[in-house]
């Protein structure tokens, strides 16, 4: 079937080395944006975990302090009072990600989209453009009846060939941005910065680095959120793990997208 | 592909998937009822992944918190709840691992967790009770190149590149070993499917 000498890696080796965990940087990178965005892809990675899983019986148990349930109760408990507080609207709500997100699932159910999923997976989701670029999954743009008057900015930030990308989206009249990284993989020697290039052609504004594998809100200051705006161009460079040193230039640019209106 | 091999196993599976189910729901109290019936599974995962106490909690509170958010994502149909939540647990511990949170010279995960023999541990849900997943046959019937590299990454979180550096061979080497050995594996375990 294969040639040993050869070892040319096929998909079914790749998923195997992803669910043992043998990636690192680029490779990683590349088998969590396929697990992510490709169904074969994602059916290996499932049939290989399930076939591992049991060695995971060999594993000694432990038993966890008590105190770690606790908090466990104490963070969902701050997460489902945040929920509860933006669904009620009441006032300024907490700044986290799920405060965001849940303002997110109000738009969506503005726009007519009604997903039942977990508040990050429809952020996530929504504005995918995996397969159809361009679309909106759920026809929201056809969406009749009026939009709620912060209907959010979003940017999507392909990254080479990866099939990878970030998704930016911004409230406006707010000071809260939520970048969403998921299936990004650091490698350990770069992290990623994120900028807004200004519409009056002023210097870039860093939005600060992205998470790999994460979606986070972040607080932007009064005057950069006065150029957040639909078509406000965002830029992505590669930088040493920390972000751009004060007294470099800024790395290349990997990945460049806009802001559109949804 | 369940037996039912011991009554009081199956049973603690079923309660196991009930309680996924209704998590899935928005159901709190379905939480605390996974969580009891698998801390000490999952933690002793992330420790051995982590191999350091402190960071082994804060992987296992992320865990549960994340289970809570996302909880509709286990599909009942594809696993059994217990392997589908280790193989969760071990995947955010590596996750963790890999985004370098783990603080640097961590002890030995003997050291960290001392487990004393008279104390003996809660039952934990076996993904597989019997040992008779043909993983367990096939691994052992590899290289030991590539049995052993392929154990130190799967339980140790070891990428390509730590292996080949503590096994002081070119990593081109190690990747053919370990792809080599990931041929067989996966043939041999077809064989059973």
């Amino acid at each position: 079937m294969t040639d040993e000498t050869e070892m040319a890696r096929d998909d079914a080796v790749l998923a195997a080395e992803y669910v043992v965990g043998l990636l690192e940087g680029e490779d990683l990178l590349i088998a969590r944006g396929r697990a992510a965005n490709d169904e074969a892809f994602r059916q290996l990675v499932a049939e290989w975990e399930d076939r591992l899983a049991p060695l995971l019986d060999e594993v000694a148990p432990a038993i966890p302090d008590e105190r770690i349930w606790a908090n466990i109760e104490a963070q969902i408990g701050a997460l489902r009072e945040a929920q509860a507080s933006a669904q009620a609207g009441e006032g300024e709500a907490p700044s986290n990600v799920i405060d965001l997100t849940a303002r997110l699932r109000r738009w969506q159910w503005t726009a007519g989209i009604t997903s039942a999923a977990a508040a990050i997976a429809i952020a996530y989701l929504a504005f995918s453009p995996a397969q159809q670029p361009g679309a909106i999954p759920g026809n929201s743009v056809e969406a009749p009846g009026p939009i709620a008057a912060a209907d959010p900015l979003v940017a999507q930030v392909p990254i080479g060939e990866t099939g990878l990308r970030l998704d930016v989206t911004y409230i406006p009249e707010s000071d809260r941005m939520l970048v969403a990284a998921i299936g990004l993989a650091p490698d350990g020697v770069h992290d990623h910065e994120l900028w807004l290039v200004p519409g009056d052609g002023s210097e870039l504004r860093s939005l600060g680095v992205v998470a790999p594998g994460e979606v986070r809100a972040m607080t932007l200051s009064e005057e950069t959120t006065r150029y957040m705006a639909d078509g406000a161009q965002l830029l992505l460079t590669r930088e040493p793990l920390g972000g751009k040193p004060a007294d470099k230039d800024a790395g290349p640019v990997v990945a460049e997208g806009a802001f559109k209106q949804v | 592909m369940e037996d039912a091999p011991i009554p009081a196993e199956t049973q603690a599976r079923e309660a196991l998937r009930a309680a996924m189910a209704r998590l899935a729901t928005g159901d709190a109290a379905a939480l605390e009822e996974v969580y009891k019936a698998t801390r000490v599974k999952l933690f002793g995962i992330c420790l051995r992944i982590l191999k350091d106490r402190k960071e082994a909690e804060d992987a296992l509170q992320d865990v549960f918190v994340n289970l809570w958010q996302r909880a509709d994502r286990y599909d009942p149909e594809r696993a059994s709840p217990i392997s589908w939540l280790a193989t969760f647990a071990r995947n955010r511990a590596i996750d963790r691992l890999r985004t370098g949170k783990v603080r640097g010279g961590a002890v030995p995960v003997e050291e960290a967790a001392p487990l004393p023999d008279s104390n003996p541990l809660p039952d934990q849900i076996m993904i597989d009770g019997e040992q008779k997943a043909r993983v367990h046959t096939c691994l052992k019937k590899l290289d030991d190149n590539a049995r052993k590299n392929i154990r130190a990454a799967f339980f140790d979180g070891k990428t390509y590149g730590q292996l080949a550096e503590s096994a002081d061979v070119p990593l081109g080497t190690m990747k053919s070993w370990i792809r080599r050995g990931m041929i067989k594996l996966r043939a041999c375990l077809e064989v059973g499917e």
